[in-house]
């Protein structure tokens, strides 16, 4: 007789990020008892001072890549974790510490003047997972819906026939038939954001700050000249899509 | 066809009558715009919309719909779990009644009957309303300007009357029990051909009128004009979800929460998603957003007419208004007349 298969094991590694997409993921509440019980779940530090283990199947990875040590941290969770998934804007897109990438240098010393603390670690400018290693799933947003989490993670560990679509979130919009933001003198990002989140914040009256990231089909161009037909300026458009997507706006800008 | 007159103060015992059996979804305004939602009371209803944000289309092939549920554990397959509710479309305009005659014809072809949407249809009735155009309307252009078949009342809009076109037993049955039912006098006809009249002379004139549509299609399906719309397409997929005629799906398996149980679903797709057209492998037979808002229209102008005898688009507009950035038929009707004008110097 044989053993019963492994349950794959699982680490959550935490990067320069709130913890609120790992808080969330216990908001699924009823349901965490059924999730858990498909995985071994080895290193969470939310829940666990025991340290990392040395093997493991599944990373998750939260935060945004800050400091070299992190680096070394995501590089490490590559080599020996069979899939990597990001989790939240900041893992993401950079999300909110990918501001900073612009002059990592600058902001350091606005905060600490001229010598860093050495708990700070060796700063590098903010980044997503993906711009260091290989990632395999993304679970987007600020923060991250709990059940997308869960989807994302059955499909790392069982496969899923779902394909990652690339619309931007208009159309989601369209279906909750709110009315556009904009006809309410809102600018919103939704014209250039990837769809998947079911276009919540807009269905609540709040505009689209793009925590989803910019799909990579988004049309900044169009979207930029749509929002100006609205007397909406392109540098205030500019300046609202920085909060989630600076990195990629400057990847961009670059090319 | 059988027409009677009923009064307009009868329509709240018409909807009363058929809420005793059915579910009422009707048009009701929700902020600026309006929308067909389930009422409840016939003071919801808003009669006299002149559009809705997205069609009744939801109502038959909603956009995510569970077609089996399984259990891995007991290895078993629950087929067809989606809820079926006997339901009255009230206040449908022709050209969504025309839509409706689209998706009929795709769903309902008899060599791929398709169960989940004839399950739909066949539980709902459709009460049709006549309507006066808005800027956006082109129904008159697409052959959708009246609704022949396709309902089980249509109310004709004569002054505080309508001349109620039937076209159903079920529906004629509950019409007469609800309302002082009369048969249709000269006055009558005359107070609907006027109405007509009306009707016809108040489509926006600057949605120019083009003959062979399709022979122009395929002139121009090389021309830079689709790479005009594609650089300003923003692959949202708006224009497709407010659509009443799109019809393409996707199929997927989405699992509960810990993974023993899930559903398999079919959700909306468009051929304007940038992924609609990619396969196995990863090629992409229209990466380029051009070639995807070239194919939307050659499907709603052009290739939809070629197997069905008319054409997909209805021209009730709502692309139009849904797309942030001016894509929608009425621009390829423009570009056409402007092909035309320059042909002609």
């Amino acid at each position: 007789m044989t053993d019963a298969p492994r349950a794959p094991r699982v680490v959550f590694a935490g990067l320069a990020s709130c913890f609120g997409c790992q808080i969330n993921i216990t908001n699924i509440e009823e349901h965490l008892l059924a999730v858990l019980g498909q995985i071994d779940l080895a290193y969470w530090q939310l829940t666990s001072s025991a340290p990392m283990p040395d093997e493991f199947d599944v990373a998750v990875v939260e935060g945004a890549v800050t400091t070299e040590e992190a680096a070394r941290t995501v590089r490490r969770l590559r080599e020996r974790a069979r899939t990597v998934i990001a989790i939240g804007a900041c893992a993401a897109t950079g999300g909110i510490p990918g501001m900073a990438a612009g002059d990592i240098a600058g902001h350091a010393a606005a905060v600490y003047g001229e010598s860093t603390p050495a708990a700070c670690g060796s700063l590098r400018a903010p980044a997503p997972v993906s711009a260091v290693i290989d990632v395999d799933f993304t679970v987007p947003c600020c923060p991250v819906d709990p059940f997308d989490f869960v989807r994302v993670l059955d499909a790392a560990l069982y496969g899923s026939n779902r394909l990652a679509a690339t619309s931007a979130l208009c159309g989601e919009c369209s279906r909750n038939e709110g009315g556009c933001l904009y006809a309410r003198g809102q600018m919103c990002l939704g014209l250039v954001t990837r769809a998947g989140c079911g276009a919540r914040c807009p269905a609540l009256g709040r505009a689209c700050n793009g925590c989803a990231g910019l799909s990579p089909d988004a049309n900044v161009g169009a979207a930029r000249a749509f929002a100006a037909s609205r007397g909406h300026v392109p540098e205030r458009f500019d300046e609202a899509l920085q909060m989630f997507n600076a990195v990629a706006l400057a990847a961009a800008g670059k090319e | 066809m059988l027409y009677r007159v009923i009064d307009r103060a009868d329509v709240p015992s018409l909807v009363a009558a058929l809420m005793e059996r059915y579910e009422v979804v009707a048009p009701v305004r929700r902020g600026e715009k309006y929308v067909f939602a389930a009422v409840s009371d016939f003071d919801e209803i808003e009669l006299d919309y002149p559009s809705t944000v997205a069609s009744p289309k939801k109502y038959l092939m909603p956009a995510i719909q569970t077609l089996f549920e399984f259990d891995t554990a007991a290895n078993d397959v629950t087929d067809y779990v989606d809820e079926v509710r006997l339901r009255v479309l009230f206040g449908v305009h022709a050209c969504d009644i025309n839509g409706i005659m689209n998706l009929n014809s795709v769903f309902n072809d008899a060599r791929y009957p398709d169960p989940y949407y004839a399950a739909h249809r066949a539980a709902t009735l459709i009460v049709g309303v006549s309507c006066m155009p808005s800027e956006h309307c082109f129904c008159n252009l697409m052959d959708s300007e009246e609704a022949r078949p396709g309902y089980d009342l249509f109310l004709n809009a004569i002054g505080d009357k309508f001349l109620v076109s039937i076209g159903s037993v079920t529906a004629a049955n509950i019409l007469e029990a609800a309302c002082d039912v009369r048969e249709a006098t000269d006055a009558d006809r005359i107070a609907f051909r006027a109405a007509t009249r009306a009707r016809q002379e108040a489509f926006n004139p600057a949605i120019p009128d083009i003959q062979e549509i399709p022979m122009l299609m395929d002139a121009f399906h090389e021309d830079g004009f689709w790479d005009e719309l594609g650089g300003r397409c923003l692959s949202c997929n708006a224009c497709a979800n407010v659509c009443p005629t799109c019809y393409c799906f996707d199929i997927r398996d989405t699992l509960d929460p810990g993974a023993k149980t899930g559903r398999r679903e079919r959700v909306w797709d468009a051929c304007t998603s940038p992924q609609f057209a990619m396969v196995a492998g990863g090629h992409n037979f229209r990466s380029a957003p051009a070639q995807r808002v070239r194919h939307r229209m050659y499907h709603k102008l052009n290739g939809f007419l070629a197997t069905h005898d008319r054409s997909l688009c209805v021209g009730c507009g709502r692309c139009a208004v849904a797309c942030k950035v001016d894509i929608s038929p009425i621009e390829v009707l423009r570009f056409f007349e402007r092909k035309g004008a320059e042909d002609a110097e």
